[in-house]
């Protein structure tokens, strides 16, 4: 479905991404393991189109040009930003309907509108409110109800789980678990790398800008290299 | 007295207020404080004039100017604002300035340097309530603004390319991955900035002043002043800080003489930098989000 190749990103002259490839396949979860500063949301932004690069990017066979994040979605991409990306001076609804923004079926996405606030009964219920106004949670729901919305092929989810209490972040991974149910693609970005290998089907591993690791989840969770250097040690656990 | 010069007040308020909100669409959406915008109040002017010499009706007129403006604002933010988007801040602005001055320059080249003026017949009539008299003139320039700012707010706060324009407001970023074109929403907002300073210009032209290619530099000025007293960051701090100066500056006149009014206005915008730089109804830069 989507495939990087030697795909670099620069902030000015620090290389942030070098290199890298990725593959993702349609229907899986493929996670992005990496300590701060990895590479992880480099490349999320330069898949979902917000930054400039080198290398390619193509997306269902088609080549994706860099910086065009507009054009990225209406091919089936979306990023649920690290920080959540709410819109603070807007209402949740008014945030919905910025799901919707890019859709030229008015009148499905209206219903589909409906149907996310009953899938996600807290945001139906506190659609007047300001969504600055939210909890972490509930932030985080907005973030991906919105993203949903826009009725992506590719849903990019940047540390989902960032900030939020152990429960909060089950409920986050119990959602991913069942978006791909229903058939989305999903790449994970995430620091909790032993709950997002439990999660994912593929994962990469990162350290500064470079792939290190690759391959199914299960088996680099198994890995003893891998559980000292980005689980913290004791396999298994 | 004091009701009459409340009323002429609220009406100098009214103009002050639609080329504020001209300025805060622009500073509020993209950060840059775009200076030609004195001179698409200028040029609302002018537009408004001719087309009412050429005998046409005053709301189409209105239009004119309007659409005028708009279209001198597009200008505007494909030469001197689209190229140097990425630049540092100050170098729009300057350009910007650079802009105004070549504004100034074509509209004495095309309707002389001479003051024009239109004269009262053009909506003659007042209605007097008590004590005071409102010219018919006041009335359109009050019931002009009111509009405009309704059809304003409900651009903004009700459409999808309102939210679309608040969105790229609070972070562009976020509204480029909702499919919103930055490029496109800021063209919007010159649109509606020049929209509402060539409506200024019209309604300033036909009921106060005289209209010359430099009448915007002294009006610009004081709807900056009144941006800053409302707040930068919150482009409805105009709809209270536009009629507060300008009852504050016909007050003043009335009561102190008009060699103090320049001191009260922006001795004022002063004291709120000192005191509340976000202004009345600004809130803090965490609250960026509700810029617009």
């Amino acid at each position: 479905m989507l495939e990087a190749r030697n795909l670099h990103v620069h902030y000015g002259s620090i290389a942030a991404v070098r290199g890298v490839d990725i593959v993702i396949n349609a229907g899986e979860i493929v996670a992005l393991i990496g300590a701060n500063g990895a590479g992880k949301t480099t490349i999320a932004r330069a898949i979902a189109g917000l930054l400039p690069y080198r290398g390619e990017i193509s997306f269902e066979g088609r080549l994706l040009k860099p910086n065009s994040a507009e054009h990225n979605l209406r091919a089936g991409i979306a990023l649920v930003p690290e920080g959540r990306g709410i819109l603070a001076g807007m209402t949740v609804e008014e945030n919905l309907l910025m799901g919707l923004y890019s859709r030229r079926d008015k009148a499905a996405g209206k219903a589909d509108l409906a149907e996310m606030q009953e899938r996600f009964p807290i945001l139906g219920q506190r659609r007047d409110r300001m969504a600055s106004l939210l909890s972490g949670g509930e932030q985080q729901m907005l973030a991906i109800a919105r993203a949903l919305l826009s009725k992506p092929k590719l849903l990019l989810l940047d540390e989902p789980s960032l900030g939020l209490a152990p429960k909060l972040t089950d409920s986050i991974f119990d959602l991913i678990a069942d978006m791909r149910a229903k058939g989305l693609t999903i790449m994970l970005v995430e620091q909790k790398a032993r709950q997002t290998l439990r999660a994912a089907d593929r994962a990469y591993l990162l350290e500064t800008g470079r792939i290190v690791r690759s391959g199914p989840a299960q088996d680099l969770a198994a890995d003893k290299i891998v559980d000292e250097t980005f689980l913290g040690g004791s396999v298994g656990r | 007295m004091l009701l009459q010069q409340l009323v002429n007040g609220l009406t100098l308020g009214a103009v002050y207020t639609l080329i504020a909100l001209s300025f805060s669409l622009v500073m509020g959406i993209l950060g840059v404080l775009n200076l030609a915008i004195a001179e698409l109040f200028m040029l609302g002017a002018y537009f408004g004039f001719t087309a009412i010499l050429a005998q046409l009706p005053l709301p189409v007129a209105l239009v004119a100017a309007m659409l005028g403006s708009a279209l001198v604002a597009i200008v505007i933010q494909k030469i001197a604002y689209e190229p140097l988007r990425d630049a540092p801040i100050v170098t729009p602005m300057l350009s910007t300035l650079g802009f105004s001055i070549i504004l100034q320059n074509v509209a004495t080249n095309v309707w002389g340097s001479d003051p024009l003026q239109l004269t009262d017949e053009v909506l003659p009539g007042r209605l007097t309530l008590g004590s005071v008299s409102i010219s018919t003139m006041q009335l359109l320039v009050m019931g002009a603004t009111v509009a405009l700012v309704a059809i304003l707010a409900f651009v903004v706060q009700k459409t999808p390319a309102g939210r679309a324009l608040r969105a790229v407001a609070e972070n562009r970023d976020v509204a480029r991955l909702l499919g919103v074109s930055a490029a496109r929403v800021t063209l919007l907002a010159f649109v509606l900035s020049g929209v509402m300073a060539g409506a200024a210009g019209v309604l300033i032209g036909m009921h106060y002043a005289v209209i010359t290619p430099y009448m915007g530099v002294d009006i610009g000025l004081k709807a900056i002043a009144v941006m800053v007293i409302g707040g930068t960051t919150r482009i409805w701090g105009a709809l209270v800080a536009g009629p507060l100066i300008g009852i504050a500056e016909v007050m003043t006149v009335a009561y102190g003489g008009s060699q103090v009014r320049d001191f009260v206005v922006y001795g004022l915008m002063i004291l709120i930098l000192l005191l509340r730089p976000q202004g009345i109804l600004g809130g803090s830069r965490s609250e960026q989000g509700q810029r617009v």
